[in-house]
Protein backbone atom coordinates (compact mmCIF):
# COMPACT_ATOMS: atom_id res chain seq x y z
CA UNK A 1 0.00 0.00 0.00
CA UNK A 2 2.80 2.40 0.82
CA UNK A 3 4.22 1.82 -2.59
CA UNK A 4 1.03 2.87 -4.23
CA UNK A 5 0.97 6.10 -2.25
CA UNK A 6 4.59 6.92 -3.16
CA UNK A 7 3.84 6.38 -6.80
CA UNK A 8 0.94 8.71 -6.76
CA UNK A 9 1.67 12.40 -6.34
CA UNK A 10 5.17 13.04 -5.05
CA UNK A 11 7.77 15.20 -6.70
CA UNK A 12 9.59 12.01 -7.85
CA UNK A 13 8.65 12.52 -11.52
CA UNK A 14 10.44 10.66 -14.32
CA UNK A 15 13.28 12.66 -15.87
CA UNK A 16 12.62 13.73 -19.42
CA UNK A 17 15.29 11.87 -21.37
CA UNK A 18 14.02 12.70 -24.85
CA UNK A 19 16.24 15.79 -25.37
CA UNK A 20 19.20 13.79 -24.13
CA UNK A 21 18.52 11.09 -26.68
CA UNK A 22 18.19 13.72 -29.39
CA UNK A 23 21.57 15.17 -28.58
CA UNK A 24 23.22 11.77 -28.39
CA UNK A 25 21.76 10.71 -31.71
CA UNK A 26 23.08 13.83 -33.40
CA UNK A 27 26.48 13.18 -31.85
CA UNK A 28 26.48 9.61 -33.12
CA UNK A 29 25.55 10.72 -36.63
CA UNK A 30 28.27 13.38 -36.66
CA UNK A 31 30.92 10.98 -35.47
CA UNK A 32 29.87 8.41 -38.02
CA UNK A 33 30.23 10.99 -40.74
CA UNK A 34 33.72 12.02 -39.73
CA UNK A 35 35.18 8.63 -38.93
CA UNK A 36 38.91 9.07 -38.66
CA UNK A 37 39.93 8.10 -42.15
CA UNK A 38 43.51 6.98 -42.10
CA UNK A 39 45.19 8.11 -45.28
CA UNK A 40 45.92 5.27 -47.61
CA UNK A 41 48.26 5.10 -50.51
CA UNK A 42 50.87 3.21 -52.41
CA UNK A 43 54.52 3.25 -51.49
CA UNK A 44 56.90 3.94 -54.33
CA UNK A 45 60.61 4.46 -54.65
CA UNK A 46 62.55 7.14 -56.44
CA UNK A 47 66.12 5.86 -56.56
CA UNK A 48 68.74 8.49 -55.95
CA UNK A 49 71.44 8.95 -58.56
CA UNK A 50 74.58 6.95 -57.83
CA UNK A 51 77.59 8.85 -56.46
CA UNK A 52 79.47 10.76 -59.10
CA UNK A 53 82.64 8.66 -59.04
CA UNK A 54 80.79 5.43 -59.41
CA UNK A 55 80.26 4.18 -62.90
CA UNK A 56 76.57 4.39 -63.73
CA UNK A 57 75.10 0.96 -63.48
CA UNK A 58 73.92 -0.30 -66.81
CA UNK A 59 70.24 -1.03 -66.72
CA UNK A 60 70.05 -4.75 -66.36
CA UNK A 61 68.17 -6.17 -69.28
CA UNK A 62 65.92 -8.10 -66.97
CA UNK A 63 64.50 -4.90 -65.53
CA UNK A 64 60.78 -4.65 -66.01
CA UNK A 65 59.41 -1.26 -66.94
CA UNK A 66 55.70 -0.76 -67.24
CA UNK A 67 55.11 2.03 -69.71
CA UNK A 68 51.89 4.03 -69.76
CA UNK A 69 51.42 5.95 -72.97
CA UNK A 70 49.62 9.24 -73.48
CA UNK A 71 46.46 7.61 -74.77
CA UNK A 72 46.23 5.32 -71.79
CA UNK A 73 47.73 2.19 -73.33
CA UNK A 74 50.10 0.06 -71.37
CA UNK A 75 53.27 -1.81 -72.29
CA UNK A 76 55.64 -4.11 -70.46
CA UNK A 77 59.05 -2.98 -71.62
CA UNK A 78 58.41 -2.80 -75.38
CA UNK A 79 55.57 -5.27 -75.56
CA UNK A 80 52.10 -3.80 -75.79
CA UNK A 81 49.58 -5.41 -73.52
CA UNK A 82 46.11 -4.69 -72.25
CA UNK A 83 45.06 -3.60 -68.80
CA UNK A 84 43.40 -6.90 -68.17
CA UNK A 85 46.48 -8.92 -69.09
CA UNK A 86 48.96 -6.70 -67.31
CA UNK A 87 48.44 -8.25 -63.91
CA UNK A 88 48.70 -11.92 -64.93
CA UNK A 89 51.69 -11.22 -67.17
CA UNK A 90 53.55 -9.43 -64.41
CA UNK A 91 52.67 -12.14 -61.94
CA UNK A 92 54.10 -14.64 -64.43
CA UNK A 93 57.34 -12.73 -64.80
CA UNK A 94 57.83 -12.20 -61.09
CA UNK A 95 56.80 -15.66 -59.97
CA UNK A 96 60.35 -16.95 -60.34
CA UNK A 97 62.19 -13.79 -59.37
CA UNK A 98 63.51 -13.00 -55.95
CA UNK A 99 63.89 -9.31 -56.60
CA UNK A 100 60.37 -7.95 -56.75
CA UNK A 101 61.30 -4.63 -58.26
CA UNK A 102 59.80 -3.02 -61.31
CA UNK A 103 59.56 0.48 -62.67
CA UNK A 104 56.82 2.65 -64.02
CA UNK A 105 57.31 5.11 -66.79
CA UNK A 106 54.46 7.30 -67.86
CA UNK A 107 54.08 9.70 -70.71
CA UNK A 108 53.85 13.35 -69.73
CA UNK A 109 50.40 13.60 -71.22
CA UNK A 110 49.03 10.48 -69.60
CA UNK A 111 46.44 11.04 -66.93
CA UNK A 112 47.64 10.24 -63.44
CA UNK A 113 44.79 7.83 -62.92
CA UNK A 114 46.28 5.46 -65.53
CA UNK A 115 49.65 5.51 -63.86
CA UNK A 116 48.06 4.97 -60.47
CA UNK A 117 46.17 2.05 -61.95
CA UNK A 118 49.36 0.59 -63.36
CA UNK A 119 51.08 0.86 -59.99
CA UNK A 120 48.02 -0.65 -58.36
CA UNK A 121 48.12 -3.64 -60.70
CA UNK A 122 51.86 -4.04 -60.20
CA UNK A 123 51.44 -4.12 -56.45
CA UNK A 124 48.63 -6.59 -56.89
CA UNK A 125 50.83 -8.95 -58.86
CA UNK A 126 53.47 -9.30 -56.21
CA UNK A 127 55.84 -6.45 -56.96
CA UNK A 128 56.83 -4.94 -53.66
CA UNK A 129 59.18 -2.24 -54.88
CA UNK A 130 57.70 0.03 -57.48
CA UNK A 131 60.11 2.62 -58.79
CA UNK A 132 59.10 5.76 -60.60
CA UNK A 133 61.13 6.71 -63.64
CA UNK A 134 61.28 10.45 -64.09
CA UNK A 135 62.76 12.72 -66.69
CA UNK A 136 65.86 13.49 -64.65
CA UNK A 137 66.39 9.86 -63.87
CA UNK A 138 66.35 9.01 -67.55
CA UNK A 139 68.89 11.75 -68.14
CA UNK A 140 71.09 10.01 -65.60
CA UNK A 141 71.16 12.85 -63.07
CA UNK B 1 -2.00 27.85 -27.23
CA UNK B 2 0.90 25.75 -26.09
CA UNK B 3 4.28 27.38 -26.60
CA UNK B 4 6.62 25.02 -28.48
CA UNK B 5 9.43 23.72 -26.35
CA UNK B 6 12.56 25.10 -28.01
CA UNK B 7 15.03 24.02 -25.36
CA UNK B 8 15.83 20.59 -26.93
CA UNK B 9 16.29 22.26 -30.30
CA UNK B 10 18.62 24.80 -28.79
CA UNK B 11 20.56 21.95 -27.19
CA UNK B 12 21.00 20.23 -30.51
CA UNK B 13 21.97 23.43 -32.29
CA UNK B 14 24.57 24.22 -29.66
CA UNK B 15 26.07 20.76 -29.94
CA UNK B 16 26.12 21.06 -33.73
CA UNK B 17 27.82 24.42 -33.46
CA UNK B 18 30.50 23.07 -31.15
CA UNK B 19 31.12 20.04 -33.37
CA UNK B 20 31.39 22.20 -36.45
CA UNK B 21 33.88 24.45 -34.70
CA UNK B 22 35.99 21.45 -33.84
CA UNK B 23 35.73 19.77 -37.21
CA UNK B 24 36.24 22.72 -39.55
CA UNK B 25 40.00 23.05 -39.04
CA UNK B 26 40.40 19.34 -39.64
CA UNK B 27 38.60 19.49 -42.94
CA UNK B 28 40.89 22.16 -44.27
CA UNK B 29 43.90 19.90 -44.13
CA UNK B 30 45.30 20.02 -47.62
CA UNK B 31 43.58 21.14 -50.74
CA UNK B 32 40.68 19.41 -52.37
CA UNK B 33 41.79 16.92 -55.00
CA UNK B 34 40.01 13.90 -56.40
CA UNK B 35 42.49 11.17 -55.69
CA UNK B 36 42.70 8.05 -57.76
CA UNK B 37 41.53 4.91 -56.04
CA UNK B 38 43.62 1.80 -55.65
CA UNK B 39 42.82 -1.74 -54.67
CA UNK B 40 46.27 -2.56 -53.36
CA UNK B 41 46.51 0.32 -50.94
CA UNK B 42 48.24 0.34 -47.62
CA UNK B 43 47.62 2.46 -44.59
CA UNK B 44 49.78 5.53 -44.35
CA UNK B 45 49.14 6.79 -40.86
CA UNK B 46 52.19 9.02 -41.01
CA UNK B 47 50.56 11.09 -43.72
CA UNK B 48 48.01 12.16 -41.13
CA UNK B 49 50.60 13.61 -38.78
CA UNK B 50 50.91 17.35 -38.44
CA UNK B 51 54.44 17.44 -39.78
CA UNK B 52 53.81 15.20 -42.78
CA UNK B 53 55.05 16.64 -46.04
CA UNK B 54 52.26 16.33 -48.55
CA UNK B 55 52.60 17.77 -52.00
CA UNK B 56 49.31 18.04 -53.81
CA UNK B 57 48.97 18.25 -57.56
CA UNK B 58 45.71 19.67 -58.80
CA UNK B 59 44.18 18.67 -62.10
CA UNK B 60 45.16 21.98 -63.67
CA UNK B 61 48.80 21.52 -62.76
CA UNK B 62 49.08 23.65 -59.64
CA UNK B 63 51.20 22.48 -56.76
CA UNK B 64 50.42 22.79 -53.10
CA UNK B 65 52.56 21.99 -50.12
CA UNK B 66 50.09 21.22 -47.37
CA UNK B 67 47.42 23.71 -48.28
CA UNK B 68 49.70 26.39 -49.53
CA UNK B 69 50.29 27.17 -53.13
CA UNK B 70 53.91 26.51 -54.06
CA UNK B 71 55.94 27.02 -57.19
CA UNK B 72 57.68 24.02 -58.67
CA UNK B 73 61.15 25.45 -58.17
CA UNK B 74 60.43 26.08 -54.48
CA UNK B 75 59.53 22.49 -53.72
CA UNK B 76 63.06 21.11 -53.62
CA UNK B 77 64.43 23.69 -51.18
CA UNK B 78 61.35 23.70 -48.96
CA UNK B 79 61.20 19.93 -48.72
CA UNK B 80 64.94 19.78 -48.08
CA UNK B 81 64.54 22.21 -45.18
CA UNK B 82 61.69 20.31 -43.70
CA UNK B 83 63.23 16.85 -43.83
CA UNK B 84 66.64 18.03 -42.65
CA UNK B 85 66.23 16.82 -39.07
CA UNK B 86 64.08 13.85 -39.72
CA UNK B 87 64.65 10.15 -39.71
CA UNK B 88 61.80 9.15 -41.96
CA UNK B 89 62.38 11.04 -45.14
CA UNK B 90 59.09 10.16 -46.68
CA UNK B 91 57.13 12.60 -48.76
CA UNK B 92 53.55 12.10 -49.83
CA UNK B 93 52.05 13.08 -53.13
CA UNK B 94 48.32 13.69 -53.36
CA UNK B 95 47.60 13.91 -57.02
CA UNK B 96 44.33 14.52 -58.69
CA UNK B 97 43.44 11.56 -60.86
CA UNK B 98 42.97 13.87 -63.83
CA UNK B 99 46.35 15.53 -63.39
CA UNK B 100 48.83 15.05 -66.15
CA UNK B 101 51.48 12.57 -65.19
CA UNK B 102 54.05 15.01 -66.51
CA UNK B 103 53.14 17.40 -63.68
CA UNK B 104 53.39 14.60 -61.16
CA UNK B 105 56.77 13.60 -62.57
CA UNK B 106 58.06 17.12 -62.05
CA UNK B 107 57.09 16.91 -58.41
CA UNK B 108 58.74 13.51 -58.11
CA UNK B 109 61.90 14.94 -59.62
CA UNK B 110 61.84 17.97 -57.33
CA UNK B 111 61.31 15.80 -54.28
CA UNK B 112 64.00 13.39 -55.41
CA UNK B 113 66.44 16.28 -55.71
CA UNK B 114 65.74 17.06 -52.08
CA UNK B 115 67.13 13.65 -51.17
CA UNK B 116 63.91 11.75 -50.70
CA UNK B 117 63.76 8.25 -52.03
CA UNK B 118 60.55 7.04 -50.49
CA UNK B 119 57.44 8.47 -51.97
CA UNK B 120 53.89 7.71 -50.94
CA UNK B 121 51.27 8.18 -53.57
CA UNK B 122 48.11 8.85 -51.63
CA UNK B 123 45.04 7.18 -53.04
CA UNK B 124 41.55 6.32 -51.97
CA UNK B 125 40.58 2.85 -50.92
CA UNK B 126 38.87 0.83 -53.57
CA UNK B 127 37.37 -2.10 -51.76
CA UNK B 128 35.13 -3.39 -54.47
CA UNK B 129 35.62 -6.37 -56.71
CA UNK B 130 38.61 -8.65 -57.24
CA UNK B 131 42.21 -7.89 -56.44
CA UNK B 132 42.99 -7.12 -60.04
CA UNK B 133 41.57 -3.71 -60.81
CA UNK B 134 39.67 -3.34 -64.04
CA UNK B 135 40.96 -1.01 -66.69
CA UNK B 136 40.17 2.62 -65.99
CA UNK B 137 37.39 4.11 -68.04
CA UNK B 138 37.35 7.87 -67.48
CA UNK B 139 35.56 9.82 -70.14
CA UNK B 140 34.03 6.70 -71.59
CA UNK B 141 37.20 5.74 -73.42
CA UNK B 142 38.33 2.28 -72.55
CA UNK B 143 42.03 2.01 -73.22
CA UNK B 144 42.03 -1.67 -72.35
CA UNK B 145 40.23 -2.71 -75.49
CA UNK B 146 42.45 -3.06 -78.50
Amino acid sequence: MGMAVGHHGTSMSEPNIVPLIDVLLVLIIIFMAITPTTPTGMDTLVPQPPPKKQQPQPLINKTVVVVVSADGKVMINQTPTSWNDLGPQLADIFKIRADKTAFVKGDDDAEFTYVARAIDIMRGSGITNVGLITAKMEAGQ
Amino acid sequence: MAAPNVIPMADIMLVLLIIMMVVTPMLQKGVQVDMASAKNWENMPNADKDDAIIVAVSHDGHYYLGNQDIALDQITSTVKDRIANRLDKEVYVRSDERAKYGDVKKVVDAVRDAGVDNLGLLTLKDETGPTQPPPPVPGGVNPGTP
